[in-house]
């Protein structure tokens, strides 16, 4: 349970990082003409469509995970019994895509970023702002499923945490936690309808950045370590001969 | 601005074929292909405003969002989080996804089966109907299973099927677009307007009502509208639609230009020499629609296939199901029928051909080759014999003064006295001694007095003394015979196929002009590279044997067929045929019509004549033919293309149907490969996006434009003159 509030804290301080691209989209829906209720309602769909997509993204990566663990060995329950050769492998490759997205967050290895976010990317987002400003509940829902599949390191980053996890529910758990904790900062922007000054927007970004920074050490630990300890363990010579 | 309705997709530019569906966009009717490219062109370009662009989007959202919604609970049902304690709440999941799945199953499978209606009507069963029933049969199990109580639903299969179908169709439309980027200007032409200026008023009018003279301004980075004359401003123009060449061409006051180049850097003002529609790019333009809307012989193939697969794999469909089911339960055995369906569902094959044709001929066309049948393509790529014609193809067409003999006067005077005298004649030889003499910046002798003798030659009065050319026969009437050993050089001249003109004054013949038609400076270049292609190159023509040896020594053909009449080319190619069981013919399309009709494929180089009524089905512009060799390498690489995804579409839905009837494919995994598979074949045809343009050979006549500015006094002339002159 800590585990995904972590990741819920995480989410939330890297939503400073969302308001620069998402949260434009947020302050483009803006507000409903019947009042404050529909408004509410309109932000709501568009971030339970955000979320769903952020589940099933999460949850498709937990299975592929459990997929590639179970074709390992057996498959132990996360966080806290011991992990299988497999699901350390996923954590180490997702602890280490984690570090590489953080790096982004400083500044470095942009032409990284260029190949994560460059990929349609762009043009996915300009064909979506018809949707906008249609009218409808549907619209804003429709807006978030889309807005869901973005491309964003952010959620690459927790995706690999999500594959890591190697089950589907841990997996939709994950994403779904992440999910949330953006939840407050995009509901803000949709209230307040303004970006945040440039200079907040850059201590959110370094913030979001440190968040995942962690995250991955954490997660590249949690592979490497029991690692060690296991070769060490197997180690001729070592403890248990 | 909106092309007439054509029977092309607006959004790929591929023909609307039996998928075809309209859809009112923006206040107009438009046709598309299929479904996918009503989505795609709806993202790309309707309007913001317009609450129909955003409803299929729309559309698409909701459905993705419910079906991601029943994935995930059906995830969680398949990973077994609702057993032991759970396992009660499994009833009211059951109904949840079900209360999900029934307008994700509406929303995304609805157009399938407005198409699949649609075709039924007409009597035909498409693909869209193999995914109708597959998931029409998943959907209304699941449904009485949950009625029954049963254990195991699959809405999940049912939406996910229909969502990835969706989304794969989208990203092909998405990548077609991508390939018929290239077509959109060109189709543009005849819709293209252009600013007419009247007094000073600048009216925008649709090019086809701009009329001879009208005046018409280019601003920077239009494409010029219409043939003209330049008759204010200064530019540079890229005129890669004529000449294949992407690079720039000065132009000032009094410079012509031509429809379809881009005006790069200045203002013009043009005076248009002709009807807007009536330019050679509108005529292009014209025969790239028609040769998109034609079907090549390999994709009739693969479209009679993909008419009769279907009824197959229903039949096959049906099979399976019959047969898992004595060995498993009978839901088992209905998923394994609906693998089986969406996994033969032959999108990709359908596909093969059409994509990468329309690439080709686009990336022709906007080099001024125009395809004029896309079988011509394929043809070309397995042709094995290239046989040429030599007039006009391999020569420049024209006569020109090859060399002077002299007696007695310097040659310079010779020429000069014979372009004062052919000054009144406009006989071609006349043009051609006129040429010859102004490019050795010779002034002409002026010669008064002039008398015509038709079929002989001309003669007038110089300097009070009479002068004449012509014929030998015109000479010995005049009493002027040339001197033995004159006579006998000119006579060995006129054997090798040379025309002679004699000229004399003052009592007596003092030089003769031998005039002759001079392969073109690339012909050699291009029979070589042909040549190193593995192509079979001859020599077809209807002049004297030593002049085609001549021709064919110096562009480097051995194979050469005199003297044939066009009854008799047709003869010799139908010969060729046995041998090489495919045989083109290169000609300029003026002589040789019948010819070019009877070969494989016919070739036209710098055709004069109406597109529309040309023979050959494949143009390429004036002074093309250095292109040949860039244009099999592109039918090559197309029939390459297509070949590979055939092979890919086949196979890959052989191996897939058969591991789904043996039960080894899930449906949604069947339905993602299937997907997968539709833009493979896109994007192995976007391949032919990367091959590189026609490289220019490095000849004289066109090394640069400064190059030949500056050289082209001397290289222009007649450089065999000097050498013979002296002889």
């Amino acid at each position: 349970m800590t585990y995904y509030f972590m990741f819920f804290v995480a989410g939330f301080a890297g939503s400073f990082h969302c308001i620069g691209m998402c949260g434009g989209f947020a302050c483009a829906l803006g507000r409903d003409a019947r009042g404050g209720g529909s408004t509410v309602l309109r932000h709501l769909l568009y971030n339970s469509g955000r979320l769903t997509t952020y589940c099933f993204l999460g949850g498709l990566a937990g299975a592929v995970g459990q997929v590639l663990c179970t074709s390992q060995g057996t498959v132990v329950p996360l966080l806290s019994a011991p992990l299988d050769l497999g699901q350390r492998i996923l954590a180490i490759v997702a602890g280490g895509l984690m570090i590489v997205m953080a790096m982004q967050f400083f500044g470095r290895l942009q032409s990284l970023h260029r190949i994560a976010v460059g990929f349609g990317g762009s043009t996915l987002a300009a064909s979506l702002r018809s949707l906008l400003t249609a009218p409808g509940a549907a619209a804003p829902l429709a807006f978030g499923v889309f807005n869901g599949f973005l491309p964003c390191p952010l959620v690459y980053a927790f995706v690999a945490q999500a594959a890591s996890t190697a089950g589907p529910l841990s997996g939709t758990l994950t994403m779904a936690a992440f999910g949330l904790g953006t939840f407050p900062a995009m509901l803000m922007m949709g209230a307040i309808g303004r970006l945040l000054a440039p200079s907040w927007r850059q201590r959110g970004v370094w913030l979001a950045g440190t968040c995942i920074l962690l995250l991955g050490l954490i997660t590249l630990g949690r592979g490497i370590l029991p690692l060690a300890a296991h070769m060490a363990h197997n180690w001729p010579g070592g403890p248990s001969v | 601005m909106t092309a007439p309705d054509d029977g092309l997709c607006r959004h790929c530019l591929l023909p609307v074929g039996s998928r075809g569906m309209q859809r009112m966009i923006d206040g107009e009717n438009r046709t598309f292909c299929c479904y996918g490219c009503c989505i795609a062109h709806q993202v790309k370009s309707g309007r913001t405003e317009e609450w129909e662009a955003a409803w299929l989007l729309i559309r698409l959202g909701v459905g993705g969002f419910l079906s991601m919604n029943i994935m995930l609970f059906s995830l969680l049902l398949y990973t077994g989080a609702f057993t032991g304690v759970d396992a009660r709440l499994l009833p009211s999941i059951h109904v949840l996804l079900w209360i999900f799945a029934t307008p994700a199953v509406l929303i995304l499978g609805g157009p399938f089966l407005r198409e699949t209606w649609h075709h039924v009507l007409q009597g035909r069963l498409t693909s869209s109907a193999l995914i109708v029933l597959g998931v029409g049969a998943a959907y209304l199990y699941s449904a009485f299973a949950v009625i029954e109580g049963g254990t195991h639903v699959y809405f999940d299969t049912a939406s996910m099927v229909l969502m990835l179908f969706t989304v794969g169709r989208y990203l092909e439309a998405a990548g077609r677009a991508r390939a018929a980027r290239d077509l959109h200007p060109l189709l543009a032409a005849e819709s293209e307007w252009a600013t007419v200026v009247e007094g000073e008023i600048e009216t925008r009018r649709p090019v086809r009502e701009v009329n001879a003279a009208t005046l018409v301004r280019v601003r920077p980075g239009e494409r010029i509208p219409v043939d003209g004359v330049i008759v204010e401003g200064q530019s540079h123009t890229d005129e890669a639609v004529m000449t294949g060449e992407s690079r720039q061409v000065a132009k000032g006051v009094g410079s012509a230009v031509i429809a379809g180049s881009i005006n790069l850097d200045g203002p013009l003002l043009i005076r248009s020499s002709g009807t807007g529609n009536a330019t050679r790019w509108a005529q292009i333009c014209r025969s790239v629609r028609d040769a998109l809307i034609r079907r090549s012989p390999t994709q009739r193939i693969a479209d009679k296939v993909v008419g009769l697969s279907v009824p197959l794999v229903l039949a096959l469909g049906g099979m399976t199901v019959l047969y898992w089911a004595q060995h498993l339960p009978f839901d088992r055995a209905l998923l394994i029928g609906l693998a089986v369906l969406v996994v033969a569902c032959p999108c990709a094959v359908g596909l093969a051909a059409p994509m990468a044709t329309s690439l080709a001929i686009g990336r022709l066309a906007r080099c001024g080759c125009v395809v004029r049948d896309p079988a011509a393509l394929e043809i070309l790529a397995r042709t094995r014999l290239l046989a040429f014609d030599k007039t006009g193809t391999l020569t420049c067409g024209r006569a020109r003064v090859v060399g002077i003999e002299c007696d007695g006067a310097p040659p310079d005077e010779v020429l000069a006295r014979a372009a004062g005298l052919e000054r009144h004649s406009e006989h071609g030889v006349a043009q051609a001694i006129a040429t010859a003499a102004a490019a050795r910046r010779l002034t002409p002798v002026a010669t008064g007095d002039i008398r015509v003798v038709p079929g002989r030659g001309i003669r007038g009065s110089a300097n009070g003394q009479m002068a004449a050319a012509g014929s030998s026969a015109f000479m010995r009437e005049l009493g002027w015979p040339p001197s033995p050993a004159l006579a006998a050089r000119a006579q060995a001249m006129e054997m090798s196929g040379h025309s002679m003109v004699y000229v004399g004054w003052g009592e007596r013949v003092h030089g003769v002009l031998s005039l002759d038609d001079t392969p073109l400076p690339e012909a050699r270049a291009t029979v070589e590279a042909l040549r190193r292609s593995g192509l079979k190159v001859m020599l077809l023509t209807g002049d004297l044997a030593q002049v085609a040896q001549r021709v064919g020594g110096a562009v480097g053909i051995e194979d050469i067929r005199a003297g044939l009449s066009p009854e008799a080319k047709c003869a010799a190619l139908d010969r060729c045929r046995q041998d090489h069981d495919v045989v083109a013919m290169v000609g300029d399309g003026l002589n040789d019509g019948p010819v070019l009709a009877g070969a494989d494929i016919g070739i036209a180089v710098g055709s004069a004549t109406d597109l529309a009524r040309e023979t050959a089905s494949l143009v390429l512009p004036p002074g093309g033919l250095w292109m040949l060799p860039w244009i099999v390498g592109v039918a090559r690489a197309v029939r390459q293309i297509i070949l590979t995804n055939l092979m890919w579409a086949f196979g890959y839905n052989l191996v897939a149907l058969t591991m789904a009837a043996c039960g080894l494919l899930q449906p949604i995994l069947a339905a993602a490969v299937m997907a997968g598979s539709s833009l493979l074949v896109v994007m192995n045809s976007l391949r032919l996006e990367r091959l590189p343009g026609p490289a220019a050979p490095l000849l004289p006549g066109r090394a640069s434009i400064a190059e030949v500015e500056a050289a082209s006094a001397p290289r222009r002339g007649v450089p065999a003159m000097a050498g013979q002159a002296g002889g």
